[in-house]
């Protein structure tokens, strides 16, 4: 088996948390940097476009902490975020298609897809916890 | 499905983390082995009977055959 013991899932887990900030500095930072950017310029459209998905690489790295972190559990705390995730996904893929219908048809206010992502990790957060209770 | 991992823990006077650190597992995983919350895979199952030095079955029992047995 591949899993780890405990002594080294809390040092995967000190990697997690050194490489989760590093990512989280580096988004302030791209955001910072292109909000400024943007207001006191204005950049041709390709820069734009280049400052909008600049976020996504800090993201994306938190992505992949996440994904190593994971791979240094074993076999019972991958089936909690296995769990944890499914949850997750329903809740935000359901609940943001749902407020679509609401948008179009009741008229209910836009709402950026911007929020999906911070609502899908509260989602997965919370389940999280639940789960992990239901077999305590 | 049953097991008999408390048991054999305590007749051994080791303690979950004990048993966790030679399985490679968290203590976690261990406890939800124990209370029943979490059947594990077959790897983990053999590894689980190499670390008490038994067969397999001796540890683990299906549910109606531990009825039947009662």
């Amino acid at each position: 088996m591949t899993c780890e013991t405990s002594a080294n899932l809390k040092r995967a887990g000190a990697r997690y948390t050194r490489a989760m900030t590093a990512a989280a500095l580096a988004y302030v930072a791209i955001v910072a940097i292109a909000v400024y950017t943007l207001d006191r310029f204005s950049p041709p459209h390709w820069t734009v476009i280049v400052l909008s998905l600049l976020p996504m690489a800090p993201a994306l790295l938190m992505l992949r902490a996440y994904l190593v972190f994971t791979r240094s559990m074993d076999e019972f705390q991958r089936r909690l975020q296995n769990e944890a995730l499914i949850v997750a996904c329903a809740v935000t893929v359901f609940g943001s298609f749902a407020y679509g219908f609401l948008e179009e048809w009741a008229e209910f206010p836009h709402l950026p897809l911007i929020w999906v992502l911070p609502a899908f990790c509260m989602v997965f957060g919370v389940a999280h916890i639940v789960i992990r209770l239901r077999y305590k | 499905m049953r097991n008999r991992l408390k048991v054999l823990r305590a007749e051994r006077n080791w303690s979950q983390a004990d048993l966790a650190e030679k399985l490679d597992v968290s203590r976690q995983s261990v406890n939800a082995i124990e209370t029943g919350k979490y059947d594990p895979s077959l790897p983990l199952a053999f590894k689980i009977a190499a670390v008490f030095g038994l067969p397999i079955e001796q540890i683990f029992s299906a549910d109606d055959a531990a009825q039947a047995a009662e």
